[in-house]
């Protein structure tokens, strides 16, 4: 069978997306655009929260900061996240320069560089997710 | 039973209203932010008072109801972000919710922070008391 006659169609029931960010205003701003695509969103301000939720539900889609409050940070959630949970896709978001340079990053997920246009972020989410974007609406 | 128009009635009224809910139990405030979503309503989540209050000077965000519970870590408990949103945005709606008895007491004479619901509550009644404050808000001059 050749490549060209395999077709992807988008999947049908939501994917739960798990956001993890301590800067409150983002948080409330990327949920509501995920929310708003028919996306089911949980939210966590802190890697704690992120441990709390992961060990009651489990995601499609964990996107957190890899720089947070806690006992742990949020490499640490994420790497829990891909020994634990193999298929859940991992987008890792940092502001901080030295971030790109953390030797297994793309081991753990996909990165993406803070700031970002939402709109940005949701066409990365839509891809790993298989998940209609935007445009696609 | 409700009818129809009733329950069209109910949608539109909660989809015109926007609503915080601030706690720090992170699975506790996913279940209720979860319902009040299913009922219609726009929900915003805070973990503590600070985010609550950030959420509250955001410019572009237009909050009509504070849903907080009393007992939080950091400076400022569900008491106090009830003061300071009666300072600061009198226009916004508190409800304040507490699994500690005594905290009722108090309450009661916290009277301009709004009825307090006691924990565990029932989702429903949660929506309930929004209707109700906001019904009350609407008949108001």
């Amino acid at each position: 069978m050749s490549a060209a006659s395999v077709t992807s169609f988008p999947r049908r029931s939501p994917p739960t997306i798990l956001v993890v960010e301590d800067d409150v205003i983002t948080r409330c701003h990327v949920c509501d655009e995920l929310r708003a695509r028919g996306l089911k969103v949980l939210e966590a301000n802190s890697s704690d929260d992120a441990f709390a939720v992961l060990d009651r539900v489990r995601v499609d889609l964990l996107i957190i900061d890899i720089h947070l409050p806690g006992s742990r940070d949020g490499l640490d959630v994420a790497r829990f996240v891909r020994d634990r949970f193999g298929p859940t896709q991992i987008i890792l978001t940092s502001g901080r320069p030295d971030a790109p340079r953390i030797p297994d990053l793309d081991d753990v997920g996909v990165f993406v560089k803070k700031p970002y246009l939402v709109e940005q972020l949701l066409e990365v989410v839509s891809r790993r997710l298989n998940w209609p974007s935007a445009s696609d609406m | 039973m409700s009818t129809i128009s009733e329950t069209l009635d109910f949608q539109s009224d909660a989809s015109t209203h926007t609503i915080l809910v601030v706690e720090h139990e992170v699975l506790a405030r996913l279940v209720i932010a979860d319902y009040l979503r299913d009922c219609g309503y726009k929900v915003f989540e805070a973990a503590n008072s600070d985010e609550a209050v950030t959420m509250l000077q955001a410019p572009d965000v237009a909050i009509d109801i504070v849903f907080s519970d009393v007992q939080m870590p950091g400076d400022m408990d569900g008491f106090r972000l009830a003061r300071w949103i009666r300072a600061h945005h009198p226009g916004v709606r508190v409800i304040l919710t507490s699994g500690v008895e005594r905290s009722a007491d108090i309450a009661a004479t916290l009277c301009e922070a709004g009825p307090l619901l006691e924990k565990p509550y029932a989702p429903q009644s949660v929506v309930d008391r929004i209707r109700q404050l906001m019904a009350k808000a609407a008949t108001k001059p």
